[in-house]
């Protein structure tokens, strides 16, 4: 199995030796950890090394964040030591752990968007009260800036910062704040290939310099480009720590999963049928700009189109105009040779779509609300779960338990609250109350997003069944590897238009890079 | 599931737990106030339980003055499942007790026609001047908080207007109208006492807010559009055709508050605000309910009881009832303190998460 990935080449050689490899900057010794009905750490034990750059790997809901969470004194663990540098410490709080040299990024961006950087570092409890000394924070960035070849200037405002620079002026902060062990949580989650780039050789230079890194991730391509060992967990439990480089993608993938997974899958080849969903010169033109540029496309039966592109070129639009959410300035959309007028969401689905939206916690589900709810969006109104506008809520817990098992979601109950559940759980959520009622088309943006490998089996093997039920399939993905397993023909989607439709067979990696950097291939 | 139903359970008789104590403590430190003030704390006490409770009179004085409580707090569970927060349930009352008025003066036919079409027009006027601030968020997208809080403004000038003009009663000086025909005004409930049938609207009300919430298909669009409005667009859920319903149907809850408050109430006619502050008081019950359509009713109940037993002990003990805003002013205060803790404990009670990639990139940008 080859690496299919396209954008880091030779990276892996770049990586230096860890320096000073004898001391172990964090030692952390059957440390047990549960939540109501969840064991999220079994006696997990790990040992991180001064100077090396660790790995920390493991599905949606393994245990990472948790065990890390008490690393940084956010939980206390219920059992287990741990040891900073040879001293066996308990971690009292965030502030405590700052104190011991221990830093953490965490997913989410904890910055002030309209705040300059050196504010935004300025921040720390140990400044406050009185950002008299703002200048000195700001020099003190710069050395540290350069120290590191971070590229940040502390006086620039974090909402005119790309992704990429964010993410280092969290590291910046924990820098400043005297950290030798640096925690990040998936911190590629929103970061461009090229910014991962530069974040990869920052942190090796943090490595060079002594500085001990974990680094949280369920993406295999990047543990390889960085890391020089990596620990996976899997339930909660440590299933083993090993060498980065005398390993490889499919022995860590079934340490991960606990089973061999197919990383790649296989489409069906199938004879497509009549046409499902014809597009003819679609155009929305929003402020003066066009967001859709006469797109043009016919879908069939049994068929999957892709449509592949670097995230912003119109993939939101094209979705959102598909299904009634944003009307056409120009153009004509056929559902099933029918031209369908003014759509909206509603009529879209009673027409037999289904759409599997790129966020899903932004626009496909209620995190609130239970998982019964979730499953049931659309189908409370129908007659079968509604009589005169009251819900039969036992036919809908019925219907909901059948999905749960037919799913594979993992949730003690239909009651639970939807924000409960993990990353993979919620899409497959998505995925049952899409395609359980049986659509004629499958709108899927970004099917696979932040989801770990076993739950993007489960995706792509959903999508594949519903294509061989004869389901027409609409695949839109910035994942190239994605489009190109899963697709029978694959249109390139740029500034809104779709230069070139190609047939799967015509099409590999490179002509579809050339086409998505906005190049005639 | 025996768990799960465990779970609740446990989550259910925690927040009521917390509720009561937060009632508990407020009390307790409106006592501090009286017996700082000077007050022999005993006699208060006696007063304050006399007050609310100790005679038939007085008891009927609390479970009537429940009734614009129970309604005004039902109106805002409504909205804040909706997420639409307003806080225009003053000019809603006064506006519905306009028409109420204007039907109850100026039309003359037997009470069985009468009260009903009275009422009817208290709904029709707390529905008309939420559609204002329905119209204006949906179509305009002016926030309700504000638009509510301006029309509040208009609705106590033109009812102030209306008192001293059109509607004053002739040959007065005072701001107030004729007395209300009989024949629109609720029958008793325990005679000699200001308790009268439009009592038996609480639970009438309280039922049917409940199941409309927990049982119906609007209520679950009226808590999918609160929750998550991007989402319900995508499920073909309309935010603005559910949120204006919402506000709408505030409205008709605050518009029959208003009609009780005139034809359940003790003054003869309508005076210059008759909303005698309900309107935001109701809030502070849902608040104490915890925005339980079921909890409303105790919490009513505990507001009720501060009102009219404050007045009995300022007449006899001499407290200034000023005392009593202070304790709603704490329960509020309390409740709000005791949601974070709620909130805190819920959290970290709660498994983690499990991480998704990619959502800040929306948030970030």
């Amino acid at each position: 199995m080859d690496n299919p990935d396209l954008t880091t080449g030779a990276v892996r050689d770049a990586i230096s030796e860890p320096a000073g490899p004898g001391q172990l900057a964090l030692r952390v010794v059957g440390i047990t950890k549960s939540f109501p009905g969840v064991l999220a750490n079994d006696r997990v034990s790990l040992d991180i090394r001064q100077g090396e750059i660790h790995g920390l790997l493991g599905e949606n809901g393994a245990g990472k964040t948790t065990l890390m969470n008490i690393v940084y004194g956010l939980y206390q663990p219920d059992g287990g030591r741990i040891e900073i540098k040879g001293q066996q410490t308990s971690i009292r709080s965030p502030q405590h752990a700052v104190e011991l040299g221990i830093g953490m990024a965490h997913q989410h961006f904890m910055l002030v968007p309209d705040m300059t950087v050196a504010e935004n570092v300025a921040l720390a409890p140990s400044e406050l009260p009185g950002l008299s000394n703002l200048p000195k924070v700001g020099r003190r960035l710069g050395e540290l800036s350069r120290q590191f070849g971070l590229g940040v200037e502390p006086n620039k405002v974090i909402d005119d910062l790309t992704l990429g620079a964010r993410q280092r002026v969290e590291i910046l902060k924990m820098l400043y704040r005297g950290a030798e062990l640096l925690i990040l949580d998936e911190p590629t989650a929103a970061l461009t290939p090229a910014e991962w780039e530069e974040l990869s050789a920052f942190l090796r230079s943090l490595a060079a310099q002594g500085k001990a890194v974990i680094f949280i991730t369920h993406k295999l391509d990047e543990l390889f480009g960085v890391a020089d060992r990596c620990t996976v967990l899997r339930d909660g439990a440590v299933v083993g720590t090993v060498s980065v480089a005398e390993t490889d993608k499919p022995t860590l993938a079934r340490m991960m999963v606990g089973r061999d997974v197919t990383l790649r899958v296989e489409r069906p080849r199938l004879e497509p049928g009549s046409p499902v969903l014809e597009v003819s010169e679609l155009t929305v033109i929003e402020d003066g700009r066009r967001v859709l540029d006469e797109i043009s496309f016919t879908l069939r039966e049994r068929e999957v189109l892709g449509v592949a592109g670097v995230g912003g070129n119109g993939q939101n639009e094209l979705v959102e105009t598909l299904i009634g959410l944003r009307t056409a300035t120009s153009g004509e959309i056929k559902i099933d040779g029918e031209h369908v007028g003014r759509l909206n969401p509603q009529t879209f689905t009673e027409r037999g779509g289904a759409v599997i939206p790129e966020d899903r916690h932004r626009q496909s589900l209620a995190l609130d609300l239970s998982l019964l709810d979730n499953l049931m969006m659309k189908e409370f109104g129908a007659p079968s779960f509604s009589r005169r506008g009251v819900i039969d809520f036992s036919k809908a817990r019925q219907h909901c338990e059948r999905l749960v098992s037919q799913f594979e979601i993992r949730a003690p109950g239909v009651d639970l609250r939807m924000g409960q559940l993990s990353g993979g759980n919620q899409q497959k959520a998505v995925l049952a109350r899409e395609l359980s009622r049986k659509p004629r088309l499958v709108i899927a943006a970004q099917p696979t997003r932040g989801l770990d490998v076993g739950a993007m089996e489960f995706v792509y093997q959903q999508l594949n069944e519903a294509k061989e039920a004869g389901d027409a399939i609409l695949l839109i993905s910035i994942e190239l590897d994605e489009i190109l397993s899963l697709s029978d023909h694959i249109a390139v989607i740029v500034d809104g238009r779709f230069p070139r439709i190609l047939a799967a067979e015509d099409a590999d990696s490179e002509t579809i890079g050339l086409l998505m950097a906005g190049e005639e291939a | 599931m025996i768990g799960n139903l465990h779970a609740r359970l446990a989550r259910i008789s925690l927040e009521f737990g917390l509720s009561v104590a937060v009632a508990v403590a407020a009390l307790a430190i409106g006592f501090i106030f009286i017996a700082a003030s000077g007050a022999s704390f005993g006699e208060a006490a006696e007063a304050f339980v006399e007050g609310g409770f100790g005679t038939r009179r007085n008891f009927a004085g609390t479970l009537s003055k429940m009734v614009p409580l129970v309604l005004v707090a039902l109106g805002w569970i409504v909205v804040f499942r909706a997420s639409r927060f307003h806080v225009g349930f003053q000019g809603q009352i006064l506006i519905g007790g306009l028409l109420v008025a204007i039907v109850a003066l100026e039309v003359s036919l037997p009470t069985v026609v009468h009260l009903p079409l009275a009422i009817l027009a208290g709904v029709v006027g707390g529905v008309l001047w939420a559609g204002i601030v329905a119209w204006l968020w949906a179509a305009r997208g002016v926030n309700e908080i504000l638009s509510t809080l301006l029309l509040n403004l208009v609705a106590i000038q033109v009812i102030s207007w209306v008192v001293r003009g059109p509607l004053q009663q002739p040959e007065t000086p005072l701001p107030q109208t004729s007395p209300l025909q009989e024949s629109s005004r609720w029958p008793d409930l325990l005679v000699d006492t200001s308790l009268k049938l439009d009592l038996l609207l609480i639970p009438f009300v309280v039922i049917a807010i409940g199941l409309l919430l927990a049982r119906t298909v609007f209520g679950f669009r009226v808590r999918l559009v609160g929750d998550n409005s991007n989402a319900a667009r995508f499920a073909g859920v309309s935010p603005e055709r559910t949120g204006v319903y919402a506000i709408l149907l505030s409205g008709a809850l605050a518009g029959l508050a208003g009609s009780s408050l005139l034809l359940a109430g003790d003054t003869p006619g309508m005076t210059d605000g008759f909303d005698g502050g309900y309107g935001f008081q109701g809030i502070a019950v849902a608040l104490l309910a915890r925005n339980s359509p079921w909890g409303v009713i105790p919490a009513a109940l505990l507001f009720a009881t501060l009102r009219q037993a404050g007045g009995v002990m300022e007449a006899t003990v001499g407290v200034s009832s000023a005392v009593v805003d202070v304790t709603q002013g704490i329960v509020i205060v309390l409740v709000l303190a005791a949601t974070s803790i709620l909130y805190f404990r819920a959290r970290a009670t709660e498994a983690p998460r499990a991480p998704i990639g990619r959502t800040e990139q929306a948030e970030a940008t």
